[in-house]
């Protein structure tokens, strides 16, 4: 099958923007990553376009996708929207490369967009509450941030982590959101304002948690029998996983580990014909602390119960190892919905082709992204490859 | 004949004491009465009746399916119109094929619920329970408590009413409540409240051949804790006699499960030669004289919480805001009402394949992977934490804003349910656990289940399990 290359990828900032459209948000994001296409891209070279959302906030439940797109002037070409709860974007990404590997377009717009913040603290409860599982779940009072602090305890009970050993997920990606001008939440925060901020959902405190943002995000994709038209850069997709997962935590077998994630990450190392040794730098799903430490073991980068060694020795700094959440992660930078996963690949892209500002890595070649919906109901990884930097 | 195997009373974990509203109002009125149980949050009457039932089935052992009659007594039913008896029903696990009866309108109706029972063969579960309110500064409200009794009546229950008696008299507004009002009231004219209350059950007694005076314990009708004791030279009995038959002191005035309460308090202390009067205003008696030997009693009516006076308003949602506008997750009632095996009774389903257990039994085998029927299997209701939050006030969703408000903040976990072959054979559900006060809940704990309110929406109220701390 034909390879995949990311020729642009762009995104607006992510944050508080009550008074923006999804669709002007959408234009901003499709205006930057166009810009950063070498060699220029016109709208009418664009075959498909797959976005993902939520459905920004119930205000336009059907046909949003089409919205945007015809908004950016992709006038009669073809827009499906994919949902995925906060999956949605990193989906739509993934049917993106689909789209180009079955030989069904050439050029591929693939993005995700978001308003949430203009809504009451109450109407969002509601709207992101009602992706997970509603029926059993939500009827017990709980919220993704309820959720996921159920599964923190069940984390901690099982290997002993530590409010400190959670908070160490913050301070890190606050630390890296700090130098990205893109960020939601770009200051810093010290080990003690992580560790004795308010509870939320106990265990889980208010720096445990990543905030609700607004925002879009929008990646090019070619395929091989075109790249060279737009760019030099060879920034190619070179493994996709996915899975799904039950919806509610009760049904699965595990509570301190995703199981749609490890088998989505597998999937991805084999396509792409790497090994977790090989990542250079992972943009990870954070969206509460667990998340990250349960992504470094179901990812392969440790083995279970070792998220917070990593993290305690650096391993995951910029300058460690494996740096994480260059970007500042969804804890920092931001996570709306629909475009967080997108957004993911924006950071790989800029890191993968020197775009990074202060926050550049010296010279990566393979980057991952991981992006989950709900408390694990859905999970894809994309590895992408500087092609450059392996010859 | 038809008499007494068991008795089961339950009051509410929290209480109100008197110094508390004289602290808020200057006064008491609620004569004689120390402090009252207060409903939790997502309590009522339909959740307080469950629980003295379950306790009444167990104490005498009888099997729920073989309940051939559900008889229950209320002044306050979560509906005025809406029988609660099926839903009760369903929670306990009683047989469809079952005589329902709802008495309601008069405090009297708990005895008046027993005296029905009796008259019937077959197994018959009576019910009493109620949680009376007035108007804040008044001394209904100041008395009112809250609690539930429930006997089993049995061909060969061991325990036997040996006479009975009822007397009528019209003393027109001592107690009552208009329609479509959730305070009872009264015009508060002391001597002729009292004369109505007297005379009546005076008459009643009287129409006994028991003498009263010989009775181990009288089990009079509380409004408050002053009132019954005004009747004891009519009765011929002394304040100790009619102290031995009451939980007004300490659970305040519990309306139509008054006597009754009096009944499964006197039964547990020992005493078995008994007289019950249930008394409602309008004015009537229902006098009984009980040889209470042999039956089997559990109750739990200790309290284990005090509130301040502020904390009485939230947990009873005087002062609390409500379901917010941004609405809440939807369930529809009939989806409700597909799943009510479930959330009434934790009916599993075993899969035919590989033999794991499912809860709720839909959908594909969560071992095996297998989508075909599934046997229907009853859990036993104890369990395990497998993981666990608290949601504090901001991290409840919509449609549980209400619950947080009145009660603070609650735990919610996935609770793996004990199979019938133990907790190696279980399955995992999410559940609130409740607790009372700061306690917290950890992984690991073990927790029984009960009925509560699980959240109102459009006006009907979804009861369903939540699981308790074994070890309060």
């Amino acid at each position: 099958m034909r390879d995949v290359y990311v020729i642009g990828a762009g995104q607006t900032a992510f944050g508080a923007f009550p008074d923006r459209s999804y669709r002007d948000l959408f234009a901003e994001a499709y205006e930057s990553a166009r810009d950063s296409v070498d060699d220029g891209i016109d709208t009418d070279e664009i075959d498909e376009a797959v976005v993902g959302s939520l459905g920004v906030g119930g205000r336009q439940l059907g046909l949003s996708g089409p919205a945007v797109t015809e908004h950016v002037g992709l006038h009669n070409t073809p827009c499906s929207r994919v949902e995925n709860a906060c999956a949605a974007g990193g989906f739509a990404v993934r049917q993106g490369v689909q789209a180009i590997k079955s030989g069904l377009a050439d050029v591929v717009l693939v993005g995700g967009y978001e308003v949430m913040t203009d809504m009451s603290g109450d109407v969002t409860k509601y709207w992101l509450g009602v992706s997970g599982e509603t029926e059993w779940e939500r009827l017990t009072g709980t919220t993704f941030s309820g959720v996921y602090a159920q599964m923190a305890s069940a984390y901690m009970e099982k290997y002993g982590a530590t409010n400190e050993d959670l908070s160490r997920v913050a301070v890190k990606n606050h630390a890296n959101g700090a130098k990205n001008p893109k960020a939601h939440l770009g200051f810093e925060c010290s080990l003690e304002d992580a560790t004795s901020a308010p509870a939320v959902a106990d265990p889980l405190n208010l720096y445990h948690c990543c905030p609700t943002s607004d925002g879009a995000a929008v990646a090019l994709l070619a395929s091989e029998d075109v790249v060279g038209e737009y760019t030099d850069e060879r920034v190619r997709v070179a493994g996709v996983g996915a899975a799904s997962e039950r919806v509610g935590l009760a049904e699965r077998d595990s509570y301190t580990g995703i199981s749609a994630s490890q088998v989505a990450a597998e999937t991805a190392y084999d396509r792409a014909d790497v090994t977790p040794e090989d990542i250079d730098f992972a943009e990870v799903h954070d969206c509460f602390a667990i998340a990250e430490l349960v992504a470094y073991e179901d990812l392969g980068f440790c083995e279970p119960g070792e998220a917070p060694r990593l993290l305690r020795e650096g391993v995951t700094d910029p300058d460690g190892d494996l740096p994480v959440n260059t970007s500042g992660g969804l804890k920092s930078k931001g996570h709306p919905i629909g475009a967080t996963g997108t957004g993911q690949v924006v950071e790989a892209f800029d890191q993968l082709t020197g775009r990074a500002g202060e926050r550049q890595l010296d010279d990566p070649r393979y980057g991952l992204t991981h992006n989950v919906g709900g408390s694990g109901g859905a999970s894809v990884v994309h590895v992408f490859e500087n092609e450059e930097v392996a010859r | 004949m038809t008499g007494i195997e068991s008795v089961g009373a339950y009051a509410p974990r929290y209480r109100l004491t008197a110094e508390a509203v004289e602290e808020a109002w200057g006064q008491f009125h609620g004569a004689g009465v120390s402090e009252t149980a207060v409903p939790a949050g997502d309590e009522d009457t339909l959740t307080m009746a469950y629980e003295a039932a379950s306790s009444a089935l167990e104490a005498g052992e009888v099997d729920p399916a073989d309940v051939t009659a559900l008889l229950v007594g209320t002044t306050t039913p979560p509906n005025e119109e809406e029988a609660m008896g099926p839903r009760l029903a369903s929670t306990l696990g009683l047989p469809e094929a079952l005589e329902t009866r709802q008495f309601t309108g008069s405090t009297r109706v708990g005895v008046d619920a027993l005296a029905a029972g009796l008259e019937r063969d077959g197994t018959s579960l009576v019910v009493a329970t109620d949680a009376p309110r007035g108007a804040p500064d008044d001394e209904i409200e100041h008395a009112g408590g809250a609690g539930a009794a429930a006997l089993v009546l049995t061909p060969d229950g061991s325990g036997s009413v040996t006479e009975r008696a009822e007397r009528v008299e019209a003393f027109p507004g001592t107690r009552f409540r208009p329609r479509g009002s959730e305070e009872t009231t009264g015009l508060g004219v002391t001597g002729y409240d009292r004369r109505a209350f007297t005379d009546t059950v005076a008459a009643a007694a009287d129409d006994l051949e028991a003498d009263l005076a010989t009775a181990d314990a009288v089990c009079l009708q509380s409004p408050n804790g002053k009132l019954p004791y005004r009747a004891t030279g009519a009765l011929g009995v002394d304040g100790e006699t009619l102290q031995r038959g009451t939980t007004v002191h300490d659970l305040g005035d519990t309306g139509a499960a008054s006597t009754l309460l009096g009944l499964a308090n006197a039964l547990e202390d020992g005493h078995t030669d008994l007289v019950l009067i249930g008394y409602g205003s309008g004015g009537g008696a229902t006098a009984l004289a009980v040889d209470g030997d042999g039956v089997a009693v559990e109750t739990d009516l200790e309290g284990a919480e005090t509130l301040t006076y502020g904390e009485y308003l939230r947990m009873r949602g005087d002062v609390t805001p409500g379901e917010p506008d941004g609405g809440g997750a939807y369930v529809s009632v009939p989806s409700w009402k597909r799943t009510l095996p479930q959330r009434h009774r934790l009916v599993a389903g075993r899969c035919r394949q590989c033999g794991d257990l499912a809860f709720p039994p839909e959908g594909a085998c969560t071992n095996c992977g297998t989508l075909e029927e599934y046997d229907e299997v009853e859990l036993p209701g104890t369990g395990t934490v497998e993981g666990a939050t608290v949601i504090g006030q901001g991290g409840a969703p919509p449609e549980f804003v209400e619950q947080q408000a009145r009660e603070g903040a609650y735990v919610s976990a996935v609770v793996a349910l004990d199979g019938p072959d133990g907790a190696d054979d279980a399955v995992s559900t999410p559940a609130q656990v409740l607790t009372v006060g700061d306690k917290t809940v950890e992984v690991g704990d073990r927790v029984a289940a009960t009925i509560r309110q699980i959240y109102t929406q459009e006006g009907v109220t979804r009861y369903g399990f939540k699981m308790r701390p074994l070890e309060e």
